[in-house]
């Protein structure tokens, strides 16, 4: 008995001084914390400098003149940029929705189905990932080519399916794998058809997961450029490819305009993604991003 | 009284297996029709033909592969492998620091700080490269900043160099090696780092024999995740570098917009996945010798 109680009385006194040593010793280091601040500061500055002189009164990239909205107006009076625009967002509409109800139905086919088919169309599943986005641009714009098929908004429909459906595999993966299969089972020593058991208590689980891939599918089909550029035809191109092809040729300071709305825009959709698995009471949500 | 009867199928039984098959069937044959395919066709092309308008026809010409020796282009491959394995080296040294801080004194700050950092590289690339020019632009902040404490002088360029296309590639793809370098960190257990304090080690020889074995896979990945898509850049080159500065992905663009040239376009890009293919294989012995040496 005595040897159960008498340390808590004396082991704080004792332990407390190496304790505080190691503590001074892991002070923290002001370089490193220099190092990350400095890192911090670059990665915001390119995104800073293109919100601040989008609202520039002059078209000068270097001297702040003062505030205006010009060239927001200018945005909204180009029409070829308003096409551009609408252009991209039925690309992310329609590459959101494809590839949402493929890639969930495959996730969970991966998952539960264990055949060696099943091993093989994961491996499928993660060739756009390693694979740079020109090749897969060229690879894309060659079978539509090599199919007859022309160019339009259309095949960057298809080609942007193709690429997003490893992302929502990727993430949904592991957010099925984390469901207990026998709760499926459960319903169905309750009644239910299999089908019914996915539909009634499956989906349901994975919902908040469906919904940030979407958000997500969505922000990076809006702004992908290369895929776009390497299958998009005549019609109104896709509003990253026209940026392209503005600033190649110099400053054009209505980009900063576009530029800055897109970026607001993509971030504010990203941390949506990030925040849609808390609504639902989930600790939220970097994974989502890194598919862990 | 139907709904009581227990369900007939049971725990270990096939039936389910079918239906699992039919979730997976679209989205397979979907990417094996779109994108296997099509990886398929860049070989085949690579030694084909096109016709007047520039469309494929196939057939087995080695004009394409056969080009590939000519010293224009293996300069360029080894500019574009020597600005990789730079960005490579440089986004090592600005992660590890930056990861570490934030996995081993981020506090409750952690995960926001890691949100910072990833939330704004899942925005337009092009308009972040865009604006990433601008700050390196002769007259932008970056060179002001330097020339102000006289770490340059007027005549210092960065745009229109191999430096700013290196720059450009760091910009874009540095989080790809923070995110598993901090996962790596935050796995580290700390202890570690303090029994190689009691054991004398200073400050650095704890870090060299310790800490960085400890994470090296995690560099590892990040090593990869930068490699495939500095390869692959086009946009840094154009922005960041001038006509001499060009690399592979520069070469492929002009071969299928420009110059036409298809089945010269498709060998160049087999000969860049081949150069990521034993990239990936080399992690991947790496990464299998690892693990073997975590078994035993």
């Amino acid at each position: 008995m005595t040897l159960v109680s008498t340390p808590s009385a004396t082991a704080p006194a004792a332990t407390s001084a190496p304790v505080r040593k190691r503590r001074r010793s892991h002070r923290r280091p002001r370089v490193l914390i220099a190092v990350t601040g400095l890192f911090f500061a670059l990665l915001y500055l390119p995104i800073a400098v293109v919100a601040l002189f989008s609202f520039n009164s002059q078209k000068s990239l270097t001297v702040f003149d003062g505030f205006s909205l010009r060239w927001y107006r200018a945005f909204v009076h180009d029409d070829v940029l308003i096409a551009s625009l609408g252009t991209s967002l039925r690309i992310s509409l329609v590459a959101m929705a494809g590839s949402v109800l493929l890639g969930v139905a495959l996730a969970v086919g991966l998952v539960r189905c264990r055949t060696r088919l099943g091993s093989l169309a994961g491996l499928v599943m993660l060739v756009p990932l390693i694979t740079p986005e020109i090749v897969t641009g060229v690879a894309s714009m060659l079978l539509f080519k090599g199919l007859g098929v022309p160019l339009s908004t259309g095949t960057v429909m298809l080609a942007e399916i193709t690429f997003s459906i490893s992302y929502v595999t990727v993430i949904l993966r592991s957010r099925v794998a984390a469901l207990n299969p026998e709760v499926e089972e459960a319903a169905m020593d309750l009644g239910a058809t299999r089908w019914q058991a996915v539909r009634l208590v499956t989906l349901p689980a994975l919902l908040p997961a469906v919904l940030a891939s979407a958000v997500l599918i969505f922000a990076l089909v809006f702004d992908d450029f290369v895929l776009a550029y390497f299958t998009t035809g005549v019609d109104p191109q896709p509003l990253s490819v026209r940026i392209y092809s503005a600033i190649r040729f110099g400053v054009q300071p209505t980009i900063n305009a576009v530029g800055t709305l897109m970026l607001a825009g993509s971030i504010a959709l990203i941390a949506l993604a990030l925040f849609i698995p808390r609504l639902f009471g989930r600790r939220g949500g970097l994974d989502i991003l890194s598919g862990e | 009284m139907a709904l009581l009867r227990p369900s007939r199928t049971r725990r270990r039984d096939t039936s389910g297996n079918r239906m699992w098959l039919w979730f997976m069937l679209p989205g397979t044959l979907w990417m094996t029709g779109f994108l296997i395919a099509s990886l398929i066709l860049v070989a085949v092309l690579a030694v084909g033909t096109t016709d007047e308008l520039g469309n494929p026809r196939f057939g087995f010409d080695l004009a394409g592969v056969r080009a590939l020796a000519d010293p224009a282009y293996t300069e360029v491959l080894a500019r574009s492998l020597g600005y990789a394995l730079l960005t490579c080296v440089i986004c090592l040294l600005i992660a590890y620091p930056v990861a570490y801080t934030i996995a081993l004194y981020g506090g409750r700050y952690k995960h926001a700080l890691i949100a910072a950092i990833v939330v704004p590289f899942f925005a337009n690339y092009l308009v972040r490269m865009y604006g990433w020019s601008v700050v390196l632009s002769d007259d932008g902040p970056v060179l002001r900043a330097l020339r102000a404490v006289g770490l340059a002088d007027s005549g210092t360029k960065i745009l229109n160099s191999g430096f700013g296309v290196v720059a450009g590639l760091v910009y874009g793809f540095v989080v790809f090696m923070i995110i598993p370098l901090y996962a790596a960190l935050e796995r580290l257990d700390v202890s570690l780092i303090e029994a190689g304090r009691d054991l004398y080690g200073g400050p650095i020889r704890t870090f060299f024999f310790v800490t960085l074995p400890a994470t090296r896979q995690g560099a590892a990945a990040g090593l990869v995740l930068v490699f495939l898509p500095a390869m692959g850049d086009f946009v840094s080159a154009q922005l960041m570098g001038g006509p001499d500065q060009i690399m592979i992905g520069n070469l492929i663009q002009d071969k299928f917009f420009q110059g036409q040239n298809w089945p010269l376009g498709s060998a160049l890009t087999m000969l860049l996945m081949l150069v990521l293919l034993i990239g990936m294989l080399g992690y991947l012995r790496r990464t299998r010798k690892d693990e073997a040496e975590a078994l035993r």
